[in-house]
């Protein structure tokens, strides 16, 4: 084993220092956002607050109408847990016949996806916005749900082919002797055995339509159902420099995220490495 | 300082525009029937974000007035034009719309006429239009666009403040220069601008072109538009930006202003470090009703030599969605029956902070009182990127003028890169 | 096409996919000879397959196709030809945004990958701290790229605390995100601090591949730190360092979110990317067509990388 030495100590207070650096815009962000108006411009910008207050919390949270945080932060939790749904749902049985296929086909529907991943946002955007608008489906939670069902639905398959193609066929073939069908197969033998890759899949994509901007500004931007993102753009927009309120939405914005990973980090974690692997 | 965003809302916002899509579905009025329905849709830009909003305040007063509904449909700005482009296409825009006039922003309403999406309006919308600008409302000698009040940008003045520091408002450009030194060594600026936000500074380079260009060349446009000038020839616009970069050499701006946001202006004019802005007069107004004790009031931008001269237009008018319900479509052009009466416009004028369309009166607001003999003279051209054919021609202005503030662009370079937007 | 442009994870298959395809031949024919028992109905697929043509092909196709119009989002449009590629190379504010995009992908490929793998060994082993120190540092990784950006504009103020360290020190306040010769510095500064953390753990995942016992011995036989790093460490991360690479070079070529909240493209187009091109042209300029073509070119450059991100790693191993 590699010994503790006192090199070892120094290295740890270093990387220690380099930590604290990096999280130091976490620092302007809390001592910020607990700064009562009057003291934005009076107290330096680095400098703690005098007299902390939650008032700018309380201000940013009860505001109504297209600024209302908490619709957005309810569709936002809406428009995320559907489109995991539906990607686990759809992403694993295509992932799952595409892995199992011995068929041509599969090899060429799978590159079918490879390929979708690198095709980049903006060459489709007027054409699916057009489209998604001549079906309604613009500024609806629903319509957002199939989009990003559609966006992600590569990344899944990939994610969940992964997965499948190192499962051991044994159980499945074994039940298939006794007699069960395919479905019988999937719902009782390989669903419980696909936990971890689900793990991974809804972490990843769910992280991805939690942050998202850009699709969301464009879909939902100016209808009822903005996401977090989208309302925080707007709502920033018009609150100018007012920084501490602004910092109370970001950090509004960012809790439930950082608890989610807090709680979760090892996943996270594995999720990011093991998808890449 | 909420409401500060209203200055986001200067009238040629061209800010990278956000798609937007509003929920657009219409009320069902009284579908089909001959008399107009009892209820219609509006949608507007609604920069402020507050329940002040000037239209929203006019839609309650109409109808407690008149028992017609308004739902209206407060959008966003900067994603405006695009939300009413896609609506209009897909059939589910609202019975009635604000744009504005020409063709050379976003939200503009030509290229929707031209389209066929409008419904052409009657004698009381046309009666309305200001003389020799019947191009920027209609196509055809047709008018599809009612003009709303006129309004100023030029100047703000911050009088309240500069009365404190005993500052007079300069009449000409050098004693401009010589106001910008001499407070600069106070710690003070002459003025104050948004420099990361390029319609700002492109803002400030019309109101200057006020007095370097269509002062003398009133027809300005029409010469650029006939190809008998070019931007880059024309020795008033060279001149506009050469200003530019003059006042930024003399020490006009407050520090740090090629990377200040709008709130800069309101921090500059309301703590009284700033004494001059450049905003539409709306803009200012609000900004005055948002602060209790500020007094504000708008000057013409001082020439070189020779006259002041203003910008003055209705920057905001109202149109029908010519493929609205019948019913709707016949509501809406009620309303705007109703806003054309004279009595009517009177208040919409004072919801709105302008200047009424017909001039100035005797109720105009005391904010424009310098002003007063220069719009009741005459002596005043629409915005200069309302008669451009494309919103690429004031991009270029605002972020070359962006480019002059940080020394990235040269006044030559910048007129030849509006050129090349002109003639696309 | 992928939801999020400039979100850290969304390009995470691409390389897995990509090894897959250049490490193991054809991934899904089985390597055992016997394909008897098929397993599931292909029609289970069609959901996924449908969505995929729907949204990824028919969009991007409906999108190249415009690339060769003049249309402006309302009315009529005609057939250009190639008149919108030739309008891009002819505009130097485009061919900026061209090198400002190439700029952003390289730096920010370097400095993650460089960062990133310090980090890595210096949290692989022995640091007793090293799991809570992980959680720290991949923390940026799962915000949102917006919300960052924010905070960043703060401190980037010109009255903000990084001008206000700099007056401490007796140094001039400077204009970090409106100097046309920092700003795009400032923007890869913000997306290397939150992605950093991403690539730290692609590399720990490739350390933790490399047997303890080796290196312990090579230390014993007096190996160099550098020289065990370069003979040992480097050759069993390979993998890692082609995913890590490519994985930062797409993504920093399609980088937007930072650019939009930190400076909107300014001062005066300084830090305008292809992809804040394509939206203002698009969006803010109605030039649809020619928003079309620049989108048209940010694709094919991110396919051509891809291709030969794909070659370089295959030639390696």
């Amino acid at each position: 084993m590699f010994r503790y030495t006192k090199m070892t100590a120094l290295r740890e207070g270093l990387v220690w220092v380099a930590a604290l650096l990096t999280l130091l815009p976490f620092y302007f962000l809390v001592i910020t956002a607990l700064k009562p108006d009057e003291e934005l411009l009076s107290t330096g910008t680095s400098a703690p607050p005098g007299r902390p207050t939650l008032e700018n919390f309380a201000e940013v949270l009860t505001q109504g109408g297209d600024n209302n945080i908490l619709m957005a932060l309810l569709n936002s939790v809406l428009i995320t847990l559907g489109s995991i749904a539906g990607l686990v749902a759809f992403g694993s049985l295509a992932a799952y016949v595409l892995a199992r296929s011995t068929a041509r086909w599969g090899s060429v529907t799978f590159y079918l996806f490879l390929i979708a991943i690198l095709l980049p946002t903006q060459l489709g955007l007027v054409p699916l916005y057009i489209g998604a608008r001549q079906l309604g489906l613009v500024g609806s939670v629903g319509g957002m749900v199939l989009l990003y069902v559609g966006t992600l639905m590569p990344l899944a398959v990939f994610l969940y082919a992964g997965f499948f193609r190192n499962l051991p066929r044994d159980y499945e073939e074994a039940a298939a002797l006794d007699g069960a069908g395919p479905g019988r197969v999937f719902l009782r033998v390989v669903l419980p055995l696909m936990a971890p890759a689900t793990g991974t899949v809804a972490i990843l994509t769910g992280l991805i339509v939690w942050n998202d901007f850009f699709t969301a500004l464009i879909f939902l931007g100016g209808s009822d159902n903005q996401t977090l993102p989208v309302s925080m753009y707007y709502y920033v927009g018009s609150l100018v420099s007012a920084w501490n309120k602004i910092f109370a939405i970001v950090i509004i914005s960012m809790v439930p995220i950082l608890a989610f990973y807090l709680f979760a980090q090892k996943r996270f974690i594995q999720g990011f490495a093991g998808g890449i692997k | 300082m909420r409401r500060l965003g209203v200055l986001a809302a200067v009238p040629a916002v061209s800010v990278l525009t956000l798609a937007a899509c509003g929920g657009g579905d219409e009320d069902g009025g009284a579908a089909g029937a001959a008399g107009p329905a009892d209820s219609f849709t509006w949608a507007f830009e609604n920069a402020s974000g507050g329940a002040e909003n000037p239209w929203l305040v006019l839609a309650e007063e109409y109808t407690e007035e008149t028992g017609v509904q308004i739902e209206t449909q407060p959008l966003p700005p900067d994603s405006y034009g695009l939300t009413m482009r896609t609506q209009l296409q897909g059939g589910n825009a609202p019975a009635l719309m604000m744009f504005a006039p020409g063709s050379g922003q976003s939200s503009s309403v030509i290229p929707l006429a031209e389209a066929g999406y409008l419904e052409p309006l009657g004698e009381a919308s046309a009666a309305l239009v200001p003389e020799g600008s019947e191009s920027q409302f209609g196509i055809d000698g047709e008018i599809y666009a009612q003009p709303t009040s006129l309004i100023p940008v030029a100047v703000t003045w911050n009088a309240g403040a500069a009365g404190e520091a005993g500052v007079e408002y300069p009449e000409d450009f050098d004693a401009y220069l010589e106001a910008c030194r001499s407070l600069a060594d106070e710690g003070r600026s002459m003025a104050v601008i948004a420099g990361a936000v390029p319609p700002n500074p492109g803002l400030m380079s019309m109101a200057i072109s006020a007095t370097r260009v269509y002062a003398e060349t009133p027809d300005w446009n029409d010469q650029r538009a006939a190809g008998e000038t070019t931007f880059a020839e024309s020795e008033g616009w060279q001149e506009t930006l050469q200003t530019v970069v003059d006042l930024n050499e003399a020490g006009c701006f407050q520090p740090g202003a090629p990377g200040a946001g709008f709130d800069a202006i309101t921090q500059g004019i309301t703590q009284g470090t700033s004494l001059t802005a450049f905003l539409p007069g709306t803009a200012a107004n609000e900004l005055m009703n948002a602060t209790p004790g500020l007094e504000l009031d708008t000057r013409a931008f001082p020439p070189a030599e020779g006259e002041p001269y203003l910008l003055a237009s209705p920057n905001y008018v109202l149109s029908v969605n010519a493929d609205a319900d019948e019913g709707e479509k016949q509501a809406a052009l009620d309303f705007l029956e109703w806003m054309a009466d004279p009595e009517n416009a009177e208040r919409v004028t004072e919801i709105q902070g302008g200047v009424p369309i017909t001039g100035p009166g005797e109720n105009l607001n005391a904010a424009y009182e310098p002003v007063r003999d220069l719009l009741e003279s005459g002596s005043y051209a629409p915005l200069p990127n309302q008669g451009w054919p494309n919103p690429g021609v004031y991009d270029a202005l605002a972020t070359g003028a962006q480019g002059l503030l940080t020394g990235q662009s040269d006044v030559q370079s910048v007129l030849e890169a509006m050129d090349q937007a002109y003639d696309q | 096409m992928t939801a999020t442009m400039g979100t850290p994870q969304d390009t995470t298959p691409v390389v897995r996919g990509a090894a897959a395809g250049a490490g193991g031949g054809a991934p899904f024919r089985s390597r055992r000879p016997r394909p008897l028992i098929s397993h599931g109905r292909w029609w289970w697929a069609l959901p996924a397959v449908l969505v995929v043509v729907l949204i990824h092909y028919l969009a991007t196709a409906g999108g190249a196709f415009y690339a060769f119009t003049d249309w402006t989002g309302v009315g009529d449009f005609d057939f250009i030809g190639l008149e919108n590629f030739r309008r891009i190379f002819d505009d130097p504010a485009m061919i900026g945004s061209i090198q400002n995009t190439l700029f952003l992908a390289f730096g920010f490929l370097i400095a993650t990958n460089v960062v990133g793998l310090v980090l890595a060994l210096a949290l692989n082993r022995t640091l007793r701290t090293r799991y809570l120190l992980r959680v720290l540092f991949f923390m940026p990784v799962v915000l949102s790229p917006l919300a960052v950006s924010y905070v960043w504009k703060f401190i980037f103020d010109f009255n903000g605390p990084l001008n206000g360290v700099l007056g401490w020190i007796g140094m001039e306040p400077r204009l970090w995100l409106a100097d046309p010769g920092l700003a795009l510095w400032a923007v890869l500064v913000v997306m290397a601090w939150q992605t950093t953390g991403m690539v730290m753990v692609i590399y720990l995942a490739g350390l933790a591949t490399v047997p303890a016992e080796i290196e312990e011995a090579a230390a014993l036989d007096g190996a160099s730190t550098w020289r065990r790093f370069r003979h040992i460490t480097l050759p069993s991360i390979r993998p890692s360092v082609a995913i890590a690479s490519t994985l930062m070079l797409i993504q920093g070529l399609r980088v937007f979110d930072q650019v939009m909240a930190l400076t909107g493209g300014g001062p005066a187009g300084a830090t305008e990317t292809l992809a804040t091109q394509v939206y203002k042209e698009t969006f803010a300029l109605s030039n649809f067509g020619f928003g079309a073509a620049l989108a048209l070119l940010l694709t094919l450059i991110m396919l051509v990388f891809a291709v030969l991100q794909q070659a370089a790693t295959k030639d390696r191993s």
